[in-house]
């Protein structure tokens, strides 16, 4: 089981690291697109990345989809990584 | 140079957009590295016999279908010599384990029967995944040109929904059948339980629906597109690699080769997509783009002897039959490099082929292999490979050959091999990283590159980014040249042609 916080730091340095962001610009409240400047083009290497990181598959493109916020984007690689380390 | 559009290699996707984007009136300039245009599809000559490296045969070229739309709309068409493989054509699979021997023909009845027959107790299963293979591609937009293609080629891009080898083992228990069912595999490069229902169904629904040779093989279709591209004032500069893309005000403003500058508001990169991470200036890209280009999973590679045989007529029906040694199940794409018995393939398209016009006709034997089986060469400059590695290649050729005389007659023992292609030579020939035959690996595991890219002007084309083999090839073409275009209108075009 990973902890929120944890899944919170390496979500943020992932994000810092990869799309050459200021980490305290990734604020929960932070939205991907307006606030951060991400593109649709952006959103499948920021699935790529984090599915590496996790070593998850964020496969279902509904919940992908609705990520508006860091804070959206935090809660959905928990859940996924927590359901997903469950069934293995 | 001045142009519009600058396209980065000559293979079919290349020739494709170029063609596509001059009959809108664009000025396009095609830079290809090699001395000769065509890419995989061009032939070489051994003894005045032409062998083709890409292209052996390919569906989409019936009547209504969109291989030949496209290539109508172009103008190649009437150029061509198509020969459609006959009722008797098929893929003849030797199930090594077992010995059994299946036809798979071209054709979705007689394939049926053929199946029933071999494996009656799974008639229901044999059925079921024939329909189910036509039932999806009635919801691809290639084979059912009513569909826009907007839909489809945004969800292509995200490997979800059910494996080919989940589909098969609700199905089926024959894992002889799991093999026979698996072959379209060979034909894109990705393995049973990586590949999902939508990337297979796009070969297997044309393989299933009948499938062409064109005499003059590969090279009739370069030339074919070389006299179009001529007329409509497109310039190939041959001899030319690309060094690096022009960038100015975060926008593409064409490239550098090795000749010079060409100016051009649009770049479209037909190489591996990997590739096109060492052209772009560094900062033009994220972090998280260039790693997921770096990390692309690739397909495999092939060894190809292409032999020669005095006598052809002691081939028997090779010339529209392709025989196939495979393993049972659906490992079929393992390399089983230790095993003594190989999974190749034998054909004689040199019979069939008005090119060929001497006494002795080619023949190709083709297995996988991977980078592993030739890294161990890879140490000189190309053209100076170490006496290992030319002792290592002839020997691999003497073992196939000797294998399909046992396999396939005597005849096939007589081969003499002429040259021989391994990961090496397809690296160093056809860019692809590590020999990959059909580049990035449409696996279920990764997303496959798109079209667009976040620099304005830039697009990329070729295999990895719709669909593998030269249908997919052309296609991706058609789709690069119509994000610049207008996708859906060009679309339309094409498939008004049909």
């Amino acid at each position: 089981m990973i902890s929120e916080e944890q899944v919170r730091r390496r979500v943020t340095q992932i994000m810092a690291e990869e799309f050459e962001l200021e980490p305290e610009l990734l604020q929960p409240d932070a939205t991907l697109y307006e606030d951060l400047g991400l593109d649709s083009l952006d959103a499948v290497d920021m699935v790529v990345a984090l599915e590496k990181a996790f070593g998850m598959k964020m496969t279902d493109e509904e919940a992908v989809r609705a990520v508006r916020t860091m804070g959206d984007l935090f809660e959905l690689v928990c859940r996924l990584s927590n359901q997903q380390a469950a069934k293995e | 140079m001045k142009a519009e559009i600058v396209v980065v290699g000559s293979g079919i996707s290349g020739l494709t957009s170029a063609a596509l984007l001059a009959k809108k009136g664009r000025r396009v300039i095609i830079l290809e590295r090699n001395k000769r245009p065509g890419g995989a599809l061009k032939r070489f000559t051994r003894r005045g016999i032409p062998f083709d490296i890409g292209f052996h045969y390919s569906g989409g070229m019936g009547k209504g279908e969109i291989l030949r739309a496209l290539w109508k709309y172009i103008g190649v068409w009437p150029r061509l010599a198509v020969l459609p493989f006959p009722e008797e054509g098929n893929e003849n699979l030797r199930i090594r384990d077992s010995g059994r021997v299946v036809r798979a023909f071209f054709s979705y009845d007689r394939l049926e029967d053929e199946l029933q027959r071999v494996f009656p107790d799974e008639k229901q299963g044999i059925s079921t995944y024939l329909n189910k293979i036509r039932e999806i591609s009635s919801t691809i937009p290639f084979f059912n040109p009513d569909l826009p293609l907007t839909p489809y080629l945004h969800d292509l891009f995200s490997p979800k929904g059910m494996s080919l080898a989940q589909l098969l083992t609700s199905l089926i228990q024959d894992t002889d059948l799991y093999a026979v069912l698996s072959t379209p595999v060979f034909l894109y490069g990705v393995p049973p339980r990586e590949v999902n229902l939508t990337i297979h169904a796009s070969v297997a629904h044309p393989l299933y629906s009948g499938v062409y040779a064109i005499d003059g093989g590969g090279q009739a279709i370069v030339d074919a597109f070389l006299e179009t591209l001529a007329e409509t004032g497109v310039d190939i500069l041959t001899g030319q690699e690309v060094e690096s893309v022009i960038v100015k005000e975060n926008q593409v403003a064409g490239v550098k080769t090795s000749g010079g500058e060409i100016y051009a508001s649009h770049v479209i990169y037909t190489g591996h997509p990997t590739s096109l991470l060492d052209l772009v200036p560094d900062g033009i890209f994220r972090k998280a783009f260039c790693n997921r280009l770096r990390n692309l999973i690739n397909t495999h590679s092939m060894f190809i002897v292409f032999g020669a045989i005095d006598d052809p007529d002691t081939l028997g029906d090779m010339t529209w039959v392709n025989y196939y040694n495979i393993r049972t199940g659906l490992d079929i794409m393992d390399l089983d490099l230790r095993h003594p018995e190989k999974s190749i393939m034998v054909n004689a398209p040199g019979r069939r082929d008005s090119y060929s016009t001497g006494a002795s006709r080619g023949v190709l034997l083709i297995r996988m292999s991977a980078w592993d089986e030739v890294a161990r060469f890879d140490q000189d400059a190309q053209g100076k490979r170490s006496a290992a590695y030319r002792k290592w290649k002839a020997e691999s050729a003497d073992k196939m050959i000797e294998q399909a005389g046992r396999l396939w007659g005597d005849a096939c023992s007589r081969i003499e091999p002429l040259a021989i292609g391994t990961p090496l030579t397809f690296r160093d020939r056809l860019g692809s990283p590590m020999g990959a035959t059909y580049g990035v690996r449409h696996s279920m595991n990764q997303f496959s590159p798109g079209v667009r890219t976040r620099l304005p002007g830039l697009w990329l084309s070729g295999q990895g980014t719709l669909m593998a083999g030269i249908m997919g090839a052309s296609l991706a073409g058609m789709v690069t040249a119509g994000e610049i275009e207008g996708l859906e209108p060009l679309w339309d075009e094409v498939r008004q042609c049909r």
